[in-house]
């Protein structure tokens, strides 16, 4: 990756597109990681994402009153 | 629920092996180009010249492909005629989901929506891969919520790629 992209992303220029995702809320430090990746490895970290957000939702419990006195490292 | 690996890989590797014509568009296709937006799902836009529907038909067979937004009951004969008659398809399949457009709003038909796409190399079959100008076009005239905000983003990988293409070839007249 050239450092120009890296400028790019990380001090978006004034009046740049950059800039505007910026202010939409857009953190284009993350966009900056994915481009620092192949093709074929933003693929596989979206898959992580996807994958990994399924087993939280799989494994959490929502907790209720009942385990207010519950050690919470256990 | 499964990694988007295996929603596309199979996929895609059923239409590489069938030789089927088409590009990668939609959230993939913003994937592959560095975005960030999550996407769960493998949109492709397909040639719809008669050699194409036919192996696309074929290809769709042989997974035992069905509409998803049709009930059971409804008769659907899958060959390249009734491929045909229709334009946009959304699959379910043995190899999971599978949407088929034959026509992007905003941009058009298969060779409006391939011109100027990059080749990419996935899981042993190269694709073309809908340009970032264009995903945003297309996402722009989809005009849903989840499409416009990934548009910023975008604007700001093509803003770079077309820096990058200038510094490394010149301008162009386009």
């Amino acid at each position: 990756m050239r450092k120009e992209d890296e400028d790019y992303f990380l001090n978006p220029p004034p009046g740049s597109a950059a800039e505007r995702a910026v202010e939409f809320g857009i953190d284009l430090t993350l966009t900056l990681e994915n481009l620092r990746l192949t093709p074929e490895e933003r693929i596989r970290k979206l898959d992580d994402f996807i994958t990994g957000v399924a087993r939280l939702k799989a494994s959490a419990r929502r907790l209720g009153p009942e385990d207010a006195g519950d050690n919470q490292d256990n | 629920m499964p990694g988007i690996i295996k929603i596309i890989e199979a996929p895609l590797k059923l239409l590489g092996e069938h030789a089927v014509e088409c590009v990668i568009i939609g959230g993939v296709a913003a994937t592959l180009h560095g975005s960030t937006i999550l996407t769960n799902d493998l949109d492709v836009c397909y040639a719809r010249n008669p050699a194409n529907l036919e192996r696309l038909s074929n290809a769709l067979r042989s997974v035992h492909a069905h509409l998803r937004n049709a009930p059971p009951q409804v008769p659907f004969i899958l060959d390249a005629e009734t491929l045909q008659k229709g334009l946009n398809f959304t699959f379910a399949t043995d190899v999971g989901s599978l949407d088929l457009l034959g026509e992007v709003r905003g941009l058009g038909y298969f060779a409006d929506v391939v011109e100027g796409s990059a080749l990419f190399q996935l899981f042993g079959y190269r694709f073309p891969v809908l340009d970032v100008a264009k995903l945003i076009i297309a996402k722009r005239t989809a005009g849903r919520a989840k499409d416009l905000i990934a548009i910023p983003e975008l604007e700001a990988i093509l803003q770079r790629q077309i820096t990058n293409a200038v510094a490394d070839h010149g301008p162009t007249d386009d």
